[in-house]
């Protein structure tokens, strides 16, 4: 089949009416690209690999062979195309992107209207894609989304001690908390270190960057003016601060939560030994899973809190695939793509926790929950689809972001380790900030 | 008739030059010509991301930015302190073990390469293990102490600013302290018995025979050894990444460490550069101490001049 007759199948399927959510994979035709080698660098990870797995079956339609070249975490992925920047070696096809990253990488990715047939677009969030395009120009298609929710140890709440306890300690009761003053309050009440903490954060990298983002904006403050002067040492900045030193102080985290990264939060509470969690979707499945997860069975899942100024808070992205503009076979890229993105993938994902990026797999993921009995996974995709519609912004799309957050999460662990009050260090980091943006053109 | 002389690449004083002539050529290709380029960059405001930058010429002004850098010369300290104890418990550990199987008469060799297994892990893997190890709330060290009663809290030992610093030191010594072991062990095993039977012989008690007579002898053996080291240890840069990145709030921060997240994570290698070059004053200097300590050792043996 040539790949005028893959195009012109997608575009047919969606002419006909016939979705992707009622055609199986198989009977969708993704071309034929015998004897090619596609040459793929991927993200790695265990949330992420079930789906690497329907690569053979994409293989096997079309006669193609994948080479995945890379299968690391983004940090690393990140570092290794830099470098292949640098050294004009682009010679793949199809990359692991991320809305965060993405804004960096110039015009090494092509864009994705008129590759990716527009009836196959169509079916994918609005929002998704918006998030996906940088400066006009559709550099990713996005794999499935991320935003966090507060999963916490539901017995906690059920226990009449607790609830005596509490209402006399603080005088309200003891509910799932609405706000971050209640979680701090309840994480103070909980946590009886070293066996048992209220709550936790991520404090290195991007990761603590973002938290701190996202409590910046749900006190009504924002990073940038709308000139791109940095303006995060405001008011709300410090408040968003004290709400981690506060809780790194009284010992309610973890005393090793600075070096923690996703992998270090998810495990913890799934140790049962965290009260409140404030996590991606990703790891839902994880957590209730018996075999890995003390807490099994006893979670419970609210929105995400609301900070002084009544705004929930919502960092948020997706994951996402880039073709590039150097790929020699860009119909087989765009093929893979699709298939990776489809919707029996995103039901793979789903599976998993993983918010899917096309609007139908919503619906049919949770009515497959129901149909399973898995009451849990049907509570996570409705509290996440509220979340994802409403509370979901992401960081600036732009070129310099991740270093400007290289500049912001060494003051903020500086700030929280006592080391600097955390005007003092939101200050440095907001005048080095500037600097780069600076260097950057923005100012 | 008189013979042709011939050409001059055919003499026989020449013969040594050419043969030398294609290593020669390799060395520069693979050695000088990316130190030139990565010394021209230093000069350069090149972005990662942006090949083209790697013609913009910036003067000094990467070299003027690092050394108004607090950050920079921070991280340029700890890796000094970090270089000197590090070199110090492993030459200290190394002599210990060294001595210590010398002593043994069986299975020398069964040891030996026990004593090897550390080298043979990637320092990533070494950061990782000690990474979960020293792990405040799942960590084995801390869980040990807590089921001993030893401690009733949890020891941030990755995140305090003496013990993070003291966690990654003990990683990297457990790594590499089998390499003066290795090489105090092969002095041992070269020095001649005669001195050391007629210092017994003149009445010398053991500690008196270590001070006077093995130690001078191995001296240039741990010099040797500190060079090595001193230029691995100098470009720590795996197992400090896995097991804090650096922070918290640059409390572990060394050289490299800082120079791989200007380089690679925000781009800037012109800066990275400039930054290596300024770090490469520290290898030089423990480099050229190091050598002059060896000479003063090797002369002090009646060797070199």
């Amino acid at each position: 089949m040539t790949n005028i007759t893959f195009k012109t199948l997608l575009a047919a399927t969606a002419l006909t009416g016939i979705t992707a959510t009622t055609v199986a994979a198989q009977e969708i035709d993704y071309g034929s690209f015998a004897d090619y080698t596609l040459r793929v660098k991927l993200i790695g990870g265990a949330q992420y690999e079930p789906l690497y797995a329907r690569i053979a079956e994409w293989e096997a339609m079309t006669g193609a062979t994948v080479d995945v070249l890379s299968r690391k975490n983004h940090f690393e992925l990140d570092r290794e195309i830099k470098q292949d920047i640098a050294a004009g070696s682009l010679d793949w096809c199809v990359g692991s992107n991320h809305t965060s990253f993405a804004p960096q990488y110039g015009s090494i990715y092509m864009d994705l209207n008129g590759v990716i047939a527009e009836s196959t677009l169509s079916e994918f969030q609005e929002l998704a894609l918006q998030n996906s395009t940088v400066e006009g120009r559709l550099v990713q298609l996005p794999r499935h989304s991320d935003i966090s929710n507060l999963y916490y140890i539901k017995s906690l709440y059920e226990d009449a001690d607790n609830l005596s306890g509490f209402k006399a300690e603080y005088g309200y009761d003891l509910t799932p908390p609405e706000t971050w003053d209640q979680v701090k309050d309840q994480a103070m009440f909980f946590a009886d270190a070293p066996t048992f903490y209220g709550t936790q954060f991520v404090g290195k990298d991007e990761a603590i960057t973002g938290r701190f983002y996202e409590m910046l904006v749900a006190n009504g403050g924002a990073l940038f003016d709308e000139d791109w002067n940095p303006t995060f040492n405001s008011a709300a900045g410090v408040e968003a601060v004290n709400f981690f030193k506060d809780l790194y102080e009284a010992k309610a985290v973890p005393a090793g939560s600075l070096n923690y990264l996703w992998d270090d939060t998810g495990l913890g509470f799934a140790s049962g030994t965290v009260a409140l969690n404030l996590d991606w979707a990703g790891w839902a499945s994880f957590f209730n899973d018996p075999e890995n997860s003390k807490i099994a069975g006893d979670i419970g899942l609210v929105r995400a809190p609301k900070g002084s100024a009544g705004i929930r808070t919502g960092w948020s992205g997706s994951h996402t695939f880039s073709i590039t503009e150097t790929c020699d076979n860009v119909d087989a890229a765009a093929s893979l793509v699709t298939f990776l993105t489809s919707h029996d993938s995103q039901m793979v994902e789903a599976t998993a926790g993983l918010l899917p990026t096309r609007a139908a797999v919503w619906d049919d993921a949770k009515a497959q929950f129901t149909a399973d009995g898995n009451d849990f996974l049907v509570e996570v995709f409705e509290t996440y689809a509220i979340s994802m519609s409403e509370d979901a912004f992401t960081p600036p799309l732009i070129t310099p972001w991740i270093e400007v957050s290289n500049e912001i999460w060494p003051q903020l662990q500086a700030a929280i380790l006592g080391e600097k009050t955390p005007q003092e260090a939101l200050d440095e980091a907001a005048k080095a900030a500037r600097l780069v943006m600076e260097d950057a053109g923005y100012l | 008739m008189a013979t042709k002389p011939p050409w001059f690449w055919q003499r026989e004083k020449y013969t040594p030059y050419l043969l030398l002539l294609p290593a020669v050529l390799t060395l520069l290709f693979v050695v000088l010509v990316p130190l030139l380029f990565s010394f021209y960059t230093s000069f350069t405001g090149y972005r990662l991301i942006r090949p083209e930058s790697l013609w913009e010429w910036v003067g000094l002004r990467n070299y003027r930015r690092i050394f108004a850098d607090g950050d920079f010369w921070s991280a340029f300290g700890k890796t000094i302190i970090f270089l000197t104890i590090a070199l110090n418990v492993e030459f200290l550990l190394g002599l210990g073990i060294a001595l210590l199987i010398n002593k043994i008469t069986w299975g020398q060799r069964t040891l030996r390469t026990i004593m090897m297994f550390p080298m043979m892990f990637s320092p990533i893997l070494v950061g990782y293990q000690f990474k979960f190890v020293f792990n405040d709330n799942i960590g084995i060290l801390n869980n040990a102490l807590q089921s001993l009663g030893l401690s009733d809290g949890a020891i941030p030992w990755l995140v305090d600013k003496y013990l993070a610093n003291f966690s990654i030191i003990f990683a990297e010594v457990w790594m590499s302290t089998s390499v003066f072991a290795i090489l105090l062990l092969a002095g041992l095993f070269a020095m001649p018995r005669d001195p050391l039977e007629a210092a017994k012989v003149d009445g010398c008690n053991p500690w008196q025979v270590f001070r006077h007579i093995t130690l001078p002898f191995l001296m240039p053996f741990v010099f040797i050894a500190m060079t090595i080291r001193s230029l691995d240890v100098a470009r720590a840069y795996d197992i400090v990444d896995v097991m804090t990145g650096g922070g918290p709030a640059g409390r572990t921060e060394l050289l490299w460490t800082l120079i791989a997240r200007t380089g690679y994570d925000n781009a800037r290698m012109g800066q990275a550069n400039a930054m290596a070059y300024i770090s490469i004053l520290l290898s030089i200097a423990f480099t050229y101490y190091f050598f002059t300590k060896l000479l003063a050792a090797r002369q002090y043996m009646g060797g070199a001049e």
